[in-house]
């Protein structure tokens, strides 16, 4: 399955994900920049902050429970849309997702 | 699983060459025994930086809890550092408030602005002076003081309390005088939060204090008290050795510096800093299951220790990792940590020593210069960073 990540000026990278693997774990292992997952997804850091595509919010579902205090904490503007990618965890429907990056996460 | 060879035994090392010289020692147990028993610090020691972040992201078979540390005695408490799962998430979201971005953004980073303007301001030019002394540690204490919500601390009382505390939590000797100086550390402080919890109650604020007695469903005010301590021991030693760190990294690179200057990119500095020689080298974690690492039972009831200075040194992810090299394309240390308990100041670090420190002393003096790099002391073995750094500020 895949995954396309848009970074803030635009450029869309799309990379191989295995499923059961999350968003974050897939991107920081094929170094895709903005994305840093420092915790390892532990929702500590607010380091893989990231806005799901509109089309794949619902298949995507809505925030894990402590996700929002976490998200309270990330560097760039939080909005309906954001998640943090370490708790969306790739499964056959989200095949070809589109995750797009904020401006900073630090 | 019972098959497996436990790790082996080395009895060769001794804690004075891991305070002393420990890189070269972790460069030669990267490549020759990564998993290894050190029978001086009774720990077993991992030194590669994919079991170092496995360890601390498998907190179901690596626990904090590890009871026979002297942590406790220390801080006559349990602190968050050292709890798991639920309990710990609860205290350490009860504290989270007061270190988020949107917080520092509004209320730390322009007092810390200030406040390094005054910091700067009384330290005087044209000669030789401790950078380390008379600047890293104040204004790492100063800050701190702050944020955690107890201002009417002084400078020396906050490094006074934090190196007890530091030591006592350090005592695996179980020597009676370290505790002595803990125990007396800690009266103080009692007193002095016993004061400043009725003023944040009369007139709350966005310090931690203030966020955890005000919260809508309080911890329990000892568990309070306790976290307040383990704030003032763990946030003082970081960010005073990075930032001594980061500038002597970018005076002994004076092509570096031109280019941090140029650009703009002092967070780059910081990050490499801190992996070059991460203020916290090790952690302890206790085994709770018999579990495998790199063909090696470590068996349950173990204590492994994950050393980051060298997971951050590791030569599968970092070319020539003995150099400070701000020009990394990638820089994936774990000076930070990894898990559950990924530092919770980490956001506080990078927005003040990052963000603002780094820049505000360069810019106020652009010819600062280290006479004599050689002089320059590194000590440490838990905690590691510079322990003088005399520059002339021109």
């Amino acid at each position: 399955m895949k995954i396309t990540f848009v970074a803030a000026d635009g450029t869309r990278t799309q990379v191989q994900a295995r499923e059961g693997d999350s968003v974050m774990h897939t991107a920081v292992q094929n170094d895709v920049d903005g994305i840093i997952g420092e915790c390892g997804g532990s929702m500590m850091c607010a380091t893989c902050h990231c806005y799901v595509d509109d089309g794949w919010t619902e298949a995507v579902g809505g925030q894990e429970e402590g996700e929002s205090d976490l998200l309270d904490c990330a560097a760039s503007e939080v909005r309906p849309t954001s998640r943090l990618s370490c708790q969306i965890r790739m499964r056959a429907e989200l095949d070809g997702i589109v995750i797009h990056l904020p401006e900073s996460q630090l | 699983m019972l098959d497996l060879p436990i790790a082996p035994l080395d009895e060769t090392i001794t804690i004075d060459q891991l305070t002393l010289a420990p890189y070269p020692i972790y460069r030669r147990l990267r490549a020759e025994a990564p998993v290894l028993r050190v029978k001086s610090v009774g720990r077993t020691f991992l030194t590669k930086a994919a079991d170092c972040k496995f360890v601390k992201d498998t907190p179901a078979i690596f626990s904090s809890d590890d009871p026979n540390t002297p942590m406790k005695r220390a801080f006559q408490a349990h602190t968050l550092m050292r709890k798991d799962g639920p309990e710990h998430m609860a205290e350490r979201m009860a504290m989270a408030p007061a270190l988020m971005p949107k917080t520092i953004q509004e209320v730390w980073a322009p007092l810390y602005r200030r406040l390094v303007d005054v910091y700067l301001d009384r330290l005087p030019r044209g000669e030789v002076v401790d950078l380390h002394k008379l600047l890293s540690g104040p204004i790492a204490a100063r800050i701190l003081a702050h944020i955690l919500g107890i201002p009417e601390a002084t400078d020396e009382q906050m490094i006074f309390w934090s190196q007890a505390l530091i030591d006592g939590a350090g005592n695996f000797g179980w020597l009676p005088e370290p505790f002595v100086i803990s125990d007396h550390a800690n009266l103080e402080m009692d007193a002095l939060l016993a004061r400043a919890v009725e003023r944040v109650r009369a007139e709350p604020d966005r310090s931690a204090l203030s966020v955890m007695v005000n919260a809508e469903n309080p911890i329990p005010m000892s568990q309070i008290v306790a976290n307040i301590k383990i704030a003032i021991g763990g946030g003082i030693n970081e960010p005073r050795d990075a930032l001594s760190t980061i500038v002597f990294g970018l005076l002994t690179e004076p092509e570096q510096l031109e280019e941090v200057r140029r650009t703009g990119k002092w967070g780059a500095a910081f990050e490499e800093g801190v992996r070059w020689v991460a203020p916290i080298q090790a952690s302890s974690r206790l085994v709770l299951e018999d579990v495998e690492i790199r063909g090696f039972r470590i068996p349950r009831g173990d204590t492994v220790m994950t050393i980051q200075a060298s997971a951050n040194h590791d030569e599968e992810l970092f070319d020539h990792p003995e150099r400070f090299d701000i020009f990394r394309v990638r820089n994936p240390h774990q000076a930070f940590g990894s898990g559950p308990h990924h530092c919770g100041g980490a956001h506080v670090a990078r927005r003040t020593v990052g963000a603002i420190m780094l820049e505000a002393l360069f810019e106020r003096f652009p010819d600062m210069s280290l006479p004599d790099p050689g002089i320059v002391m590194w000590r440490g073995f838990g905690f590691r960073g510079p322990i003088n750094l005399p520059v002339k500020l021109g």
